[in-house]
C-alpha cells in the first residue's frame, strides 16, 4: 500500500485547503478514499448525524496533482480507504492558505510507528533563500477491505429539477434566519426558474422567492408524455433547517454559484463545482412535518 | 400575497390563516419604508420584551413593550418617515417582537425596502422585503397578530417644580454607560442645577465605588434644564436593556422629577431627514 502526491500551483493548493477546511467545520471524522485517478472525501457518512448533513467531495487527481501515485494493498483492490480527524488534516494544510509563500506540497502515506498521512509543505521564508519544510503527520486508520461497503461514495440522486443559484451569500442569510423560526423548511421550485424557500411555524409564515434562476436540468417524471401536454412540473422537498444552515455556514470556498437539485419528497442535492472535475456535494434528506 | 396564495394552492403553505388575499385598498394599514436599517435597529432595541403592542394611527406608528411593571419602551415613527403611509382608523394588535425582528433580518446586512400591510382584526401582519441590489429576490412574511392588554401609561408632569431635562449626544452617553462597573447592581442618578449637574454612581459593589460626573458646560450636553436636585436609584440590569437603543441613538434626552421616574428618549436618525424615537420609562428603586 503506497500513496504519494504533489501539488505545485498556489491556487490549487488554496482550493484544496478550503475544501478540507469546509469538511472540518462539518464533522470531526472524515473518510478519505484514494482511487487510481480520483481522491474522495466523505463526512457524516453514517447519515444520522443530527445537525450536519452528509457531504462529500470528489477531486480528479489530474487537476490538482501533477504527481499522483496510488498503489493499493492488493492488486485487485481499487482503492485505499483511510479514516482520520478532519480537524487535524485541516490544520496540517493551514500553511497552504497563504499560497504565495508555499512552493509545493507533498502528500504521503507512511508508517511512523502507526500509519500516518503526511503533509509536507515546502515554505519559502523571508529570512533565507533555502525553503523550509513544514511537516505534519496526521494519524490515520486504514479501513480494511471488509468494511468498505460502509464507506461507499454516495450516489448523486436523480433530481427532477436542478436550478443554479447565483448568490450564495443571500441564501445563507435567509436560511440562517429561518432556522431560528422553524425546525423545517421547504424548497419548492418550478420549471420557470423560480425557487421558493418556505418556513412555517405557529407564529409566522415566511416565503422567500428567488426568480429567474438558470434551469440546469428538468427531468420529466413520465417520459411518454408528449411535448404538447407537458405540464411544467414542480418539485418540492421539506428539509431540516439546521442541516441546511450548517452546510451553508461551513462553506469556506470562494465560489458564489451553487446548483440545487430537488428530488421531490426525497432529498435536496446541493452541488458546488469548484472546477470541472472537483466537486463538492451535499444531501439534505427529506423530513416529514 | 398573490405569490403565497399560489403556493397554498399547491399545498406548500399549509396555514391558511396566514394568507391575505384581498385587494390592496382593503387594508387598514399600509406602510412602506425605502431603507430597513434604522427601523431594524429600533425594533431590535425593543426585543427585551416578548410581546409588543403595535398601534397605527394618523399620528404614526407606535410599538410598546414592557417587562414586568418597571420598564416600558415605546417606539414612535412619524408618517413622514414612511415613503408611503395609509391608515384607516386606529388599529392596534399584539406582535411577537423577536419574530418580527428575525423577519426583518432575513437578508442580513443587505439593504432592502420594507412594506407592511395589515388587513384588520385577526389577520396577520404582512411584511414584504425586497433587496435593492437584486430584483429577482423577495420575501413575504406573515406574522400572527395577538390580542394584548393595553400598556400602562407613564407620564412625567411637565409643570412639576422638580422636572429635570438633559439632552446629550448619544455616542457619549453610550461610552459613559459602557465604562460603568458592570458588577454594580444599582446605579444612582443625580441631576441638579448646581454641581455636580449630572452624576451617575455605582452602588452595591464591595470595596469599589465609581462615579461619573458631567458638568453642564460639557460638550456632551446639548441642553441642560434642571429645576431641582433629584436623586434616584435604578437597577443596572434594567438600564442595560436600553443599551441597544442607546447604541443606535444620535441624541438622548434624560428626564426625571422628584418621583424618580426616569424617562429616556432616544433619537435615531437615518440618513438626513426624519427621526425615529424610542422612549423608555424606568421606575426607580424604593428609597432605603
Amino acid at each position: 500500500m503506497r500513496f504519494r502526491a504533489r501539488m505545485q500551483d498556489a491556487l490549487y493548493m488554496r482550493e484544496f485547503q478550503s475544501i478540507i477546511a469546509t469538511l472540518a467545520k462539518l464533522a470531526k471524522e472524515c473518510i478519505m478514499i484514494l482511487a487510481d485517478q480520483q481522491m474522495h472525501f466523505i463526512v457524516n457518512e453514517e447519515h444520522n448525524s443530527t445537525t450536519a448533513p452528509l457531504v462529500w467531495a470528489s477531486i480528479a487527481a489530474a487537476d490538482y496533482f501533477p504527481e499522483y501515485k496510488m498503489v493499493p494493498a492488493r492488486e485487485d483492490h481499487p482503492y485505499i480507504v483511510l479514516a482520520m480527524s478532519a480537524a487535524h488534516l485541516s490544520r496540517a494544510l493551514a500553511a497552504l492558505r497563504t499560497g504565495a509563500t508555499v512552493n509545493s506540497c507533498k502528500l504521503k502515506l507512511q508508517r511512523i510507528q502507526f500509519p500516518c498521512f503526511s503533509v509536507i509543505a515546502s515554505v519559502v521564508s523571508q529570512q533565507s533563500a533555502e525553503p523550509r519544510e513544514v511537516v505534519h503527520d496526521v494519524p490515520v486508520n486504514v479501513v480494511a477491505a471488509s468494511d468498505w461497503p460502509a464507506y461507499k461514495i454516495p450516489k448523486v440522486p436523480t433530481s427532477q429539477l436542478v436550478l443554479s443559484m447565483p448568490s450564495l451569500r443571500m441564501m445563507r442569510n435567509v436560511i440562517d434566519s429561518l432556522k431560528n423560526m422553524s425546525p423545517t423548511m421547504i424548497f419548492h421550485a418550478n420549471a420557470g426558474g423560480e425557487l421558493n424557500l418556505v418556513a412555517e411555524s405557529e407564529m409566522v409564515t415566511i416565503t422567500t422567492a428567488f426568480r429567474h434562476l438558470l434551469l440546469r436540468r428538468l427531468v420529466n417524471r413520465d417520459p411518454t408524455d408528449n411535448d404538447e401536454q407537458q405540464v411544467a412540473p414542480d418539485a418540492s422537498c421539506s428539509v431540516d433547517c439546521r442541516k441546511a444552515s450548517s452546510f451553508f455556514s461551513a462553506l469556506q470556498l470562494p465560489n458564489e454559484e451553487l446548483s440545487i437539485g430537488i428530488d421531490s419528497e426525497n432529498c435536496i442535492h446541493l452541488q458546488l463545482d469548484v472546477r470541472e472535475s472537483v466537486v463538492l456535494h451535499s444531501i439534505l434528506p427529506a423530513v416529514c412535518f | 400575497m398573490y405569490h403565497s396564495k399560489k403556493l397554498h394552492e399547491k399545498g406548500i403553505i399549509r396555514n391558511r390563516k396566514m394568507l391575505t388575499q384581498s385587494q390592496y385598498g382593503d387594508y387598514k394599514f399600509v406602510g412602506h419604508l425605502d431603507h430597513i436599517k434604522t427601523f431594524h435597529a429600533c425594533i431590535k432595541s425593543l426585543c427585551f420584551g416578548e410581546n409588543g403592542t403595535v398601534t397605527f394611527s394618523e399620528e404614526g406608528l407606535r410599538i410598546t413593550v414592557e417587562q414586568g411593571k418597571s420598564i416600558q419602551a415605546t417606539l414612535f415613527m412619524d408618517p413622514k418617515f414612511f415613503a408611503e403611509y395609509h391608515v384607516k382608523d386606529l388599529t392596534s394588535f399584539g406582535l411577537k417582537l423577536n419574530v418580527f425582528a428575525e423577519c426583518l433580518s432575513l437578508f442580513g446586512v443587505m439593504d432592502c425596502s420594507v412594506k407592511m400591510l395589515y388587513k384588520g382584526d385577526g389577520a396577520p401582519l404582512i411584511v414584504l422585503l425586497e433587496p435593492h441590489n437584486d430584483d429577482d429576490v423577495s420575501t413575504e412574511c406573515a406574522i400572527k397578530t395577538l390580542h394584548v392588554d393595553e400598556p400602562i401609561e407613564y407620564e412625567l408632569d411637565e409643570n412639576s417644580a422638580s422636572l429635570n431635562v438633559i439632552f446629550m449626544r448619544g455616542p457619549d452617553l453610550f461610552n459613559i454607560f459602557n465604562e460603568l462597573d458592570k458588577a454594580a447592581e444599582e446605579l444612582e442618578f443625580t441631576l441638579s442645577p448646581q454641581r455636580p449637574h449630572f452624576k451617575i454612581a455605582t452602588v452595591g459593589v464591595v470595596q469599589a465605588e465609581s462615579t461619573v460626573e458631567v458638568a453642564k458646560s460639557s460638550d456632551m450636553i446639548l441642553l441642560f434644564n434642571c429645576r431641582d436636585t433629584t436623586v434616584a436609584r435604578y437597577k443596572s440590569q434594567q438600564l442595560r436593556l436600553m443599551n441597544k437603543a442607546l447604541q443606535a441613538a444620535t441624541k438622548v434626552a434624560i428626564k426625571t422629577d422628584a418621583s424618580g421616574l426616569l424617562e429616556m428618549h432616544f433619537m435615531m436618525q437615518s440618513g438626513d431627514a426624519e427621526e425615529i424615537y424610542v422612549q423608555f420609562f424606568l421606575t426607580p428603586l424604593l428609597d432605603i
